[in-house]
């Protein structure tokens, strides 16, 4: 309780959150400029750049036509000729517009230059499902995880939101941060005080000892709603938040796995070659064969329709059930 | 560069692809033959600060830009003596100290790249360009339009060089684009933007500097499109489609003849010279073997450096 009462919070919504991490950034570093459609006056889509026009300029704060592939391309080879482009892509589904640069250069740069260029560019992108239908909706987070020199992190609370941006700005990149339509109007508690937090560190965001639970971003706060009935149950359920997905702290999980004998992966986006399967594997080398389970969307195109929508995505109920399943088997 | 000086790079390049395709260590290769005059023009209209990037085909581009045919012979052929260790080779070499921001083997995919290059020599305030040579084939892809739309909108200091040597792969130009003259892409932006002949070497060197001179004061980018030659098929692993008549048009386009007769027209080649030009490029490109021979290949654990 000490040190809670000595490091002082400021409560965030967690769109205020990014744009703190962005504004702190750009005071500390000059090479770090913003690129993206309605980045600037409007103050992004989710209000996640509200006042960075005005206290950085124009020159800084870049509004774009409508051209992932030119938007990521000018970042990727800004980033390479030194400056630290922050490239927003509205929606992740967008994304694949822009994966050449992101993919077939940034990712590489480093390696086949033989160390002569880096790219120091993050690339934030949103994830997940609101209404806004089939090529708005999409994760596809566990691609992007697939290509060796991209970093992927995907925070849940503002706290990391803010914290892990701030990381992926001053990391040798390229790193793609994803956030989540559900999470802008989410509120929580930031350290006042200038922080970091570490790509690659996981963070156990609910001990428990009969079941471990990973998911990241959006779906932590499913995770943390299905472990509170679980709960009542008597189900105790250790939630992993895993906020970085590549490099992944498989050491964090295997932890929390070999203790507790269980496992269920939770993910928004889809089970196949997906997260889920990816720290499965993982862990069965690591730990050695314990229940597992895994839950999803549903393999289908992700609706518009409300009805639709929910039955795709993953829920609480979705959770709590496999958790029973694999609990009780 | 005098003329002479010219003369002998293009000679050095042609030299250089005769004596790497002679060979079968290198996997396989993209010439420049052909179409030296655009890269050798170009790189005699740049400053050392200046930064060029181009596509798969970059042999060419490379030497006009003056690195070391050693080293480049070296990164060709995968030997760690190369820029880049061997690990880029003829796709990806780079070499950004010396001006040469490097090669990149997506058909279109350094056109972005280069204009963030110039983002960030504008935002610098520097009086150095961003440099970017591609195909026709290129010319297709939606990367250019984004690239000219943005570039034009923020007066990026880029110019946008098309290498149109007719042919992509195996595909005519006029089978793959509908605009009448490449050049004419970059007109709907207000882009500055000329057609030259790109054997004429000295066309191409005065052409881009005067494209040079605006992007410099601050006018936005150019569009130099330079129609050449491709002497081979695209890749020495490529069969060749063209006909032998048509090669014969081809060939009769050489830049380095073109240029060789206008000197000797104007009495400045004397007789003989030419050899010794040839015998001093034949034994540049022999040193350069030599050195990339001795130097070895990469360790296999290269294969994890530099990747994360």
């Amino acid at each position: 309780m000490l040190t809670e009462s000595v490091s002082a919070t400021v409560k965030l919504f967690f769109r205020e959150a990014i744009a703190r991490a962005v504004s702190e950034s750009m005071r500390r570093d000059d090479r770090i400029i913003l690129l993206g459609q309605d980045a600037g006056r409007f103050g992004g889509a989710y209000k996640e750049f509200s006042g960075l026009y005005g206290e950085f300029g124009p020159d800084r704060v870049r509004d774009t036509p409508v051209a992932e592939a030119a938007m990521v391309g000018l970042g990727v080879g800004a980033a390479a000729a030194g400056l630290r482009p922050l490239v927003s892509i509205t929606y992740m589904d967008f994304l694949m517009l822009g994966l050449d640069p992101l993919v077939n250069y940034a990712a590489k740069a480093r390696f086949k230059t033989g160390g002569q260029i880096t790219t120091p560019i993050v690339v934030k992108t949103t994830a997940g499902a609101r209404g806004q239908g089939v090529a708005h909706s999409q994760c596809i987070e566990a691609w992007m995880m697939a290509v060796p020199g991209l970093k992927v992190v995907a925070p849940s609370t503002p706290a990391d939101a803010c914290g892990l941006l701030k990381s992926a700005l001053t990391d040798s990149g390229p790193v793609l941060f994803v956030d989540h339509k559900r999470l802008f109007s989410t509120a929580g508690e930031v350290p006042l005080a200038e922080s970091f937090v570490p790509i690659g560190e996981a963070l156990v965001r609910r001990t428990g000892t009969h079941v471990t639970i990973t998911a990241h971003s959006y779906m932590t706060r499913i995770a943390l709603t299905a472990a509170e009935h679980l709960a009542e149950e008597g189900v105790s359920c250790e939630i992993i938040d895993l906020r970085s997905l590549a490099p992944m702290d498989v050491e964090t999980i295997a932890q929390s796995a070999g203790r507790t004998g269980a496992l269920l992966t939770l993910e928004e986006g889809q089970l196949t070659c997906g997260i889920g399967a990816e720290i499965a594997f993982r862990i069965r080398e690591l730990v050695g064969p314990i229940r597992m389970a895994r839950v999803g969307a549903l393999r289908a195109p992700v609706s518009s329709n409300p009805v639709l929508e929910a039955a795709c995505v993953p829920s609480a109920d979705r959770v709590i059930g496999a958790i029973r399943r694999l609990l009780n088997n | 560069m005098d003329r002479l000086a010219l003369l002998r790079r293009m000679m050095l390049i042609r030299s250089f692809e005769s004596a790497l395709a002679k060979r079968r260590d290198h996997g396989f290769q993209l010439l420049s033959s052909g179409a030296e005059g655009v890269a050798v023009g170009l790189c005699d209209a740049l400053r050392n600060e200046d930064q060029l990037l181009c596509s798969g085909r970059s042999i060419a581009p490379s030497l006009a830009r003056g690195l070391d045919p050693g080293a480049v012979m070296a990164e060709l052929l995968g030997r760690i003596a190369g820029p880049n260790r061997g690990k880029a080779g003829r796709g990806h070499m780079a070499q950004p100290a010396a001006g040469f921001f490097g090669a990149h083997a997506v058909v279109g995919g350094n056109l972005a790249i280069a204009a963030g290059v110039a983002l960030a020599l504008q935002q610098r305030r520097s009086t150095a360009i961003s440099v970017c040579v591609f195909g026709d084939g290129a010319c297709g892809s939606g990367a250019l339009h984004e690239t000219l739309n943005i570039a034009a909108l923020w007066k990026l200091p880029l110019l946008l060089v098309c290498d149109n040597n007719q042919i992509a792969i195996a595909t005519p130009r006029e089978q793959a684009l509908a605009a009448a003259r490449l050049s004419d892409l970059a007109a709907p932006f207000g882009i500055a933007a000329v057609t030259v002949d790109g054997t004429d070497v000295i066309s191409v060197r005065d052409s881009a500097t005067g494209l040079i001179a605006n992007i410099r004061a601050g006018q936005g980018p150019g569009f130099l499109e330079c129609i050449s030659e491709r002497f081979f098929s695209h890749s020495t692993a490529t069969r060749e489609t063209r006909s032998a008549a048509e090669m014969e048009v081809v060939w009769s386009r050489c830049p380095i003849l073109r240029l060789t007769g206008q000197l000797r027209a104007e009495g400045v080649l004397a007789s003989g010279a030419m050899e010794e030009l040839q015998h001093d490029t034949d034994r540049q490109v022999l040193h350069a073997i030599a050195f990339a021979e001795a130097s070895p290949f990469p360790n296999s654990a290269e294969a994890l450096s530099h990747v994360d």
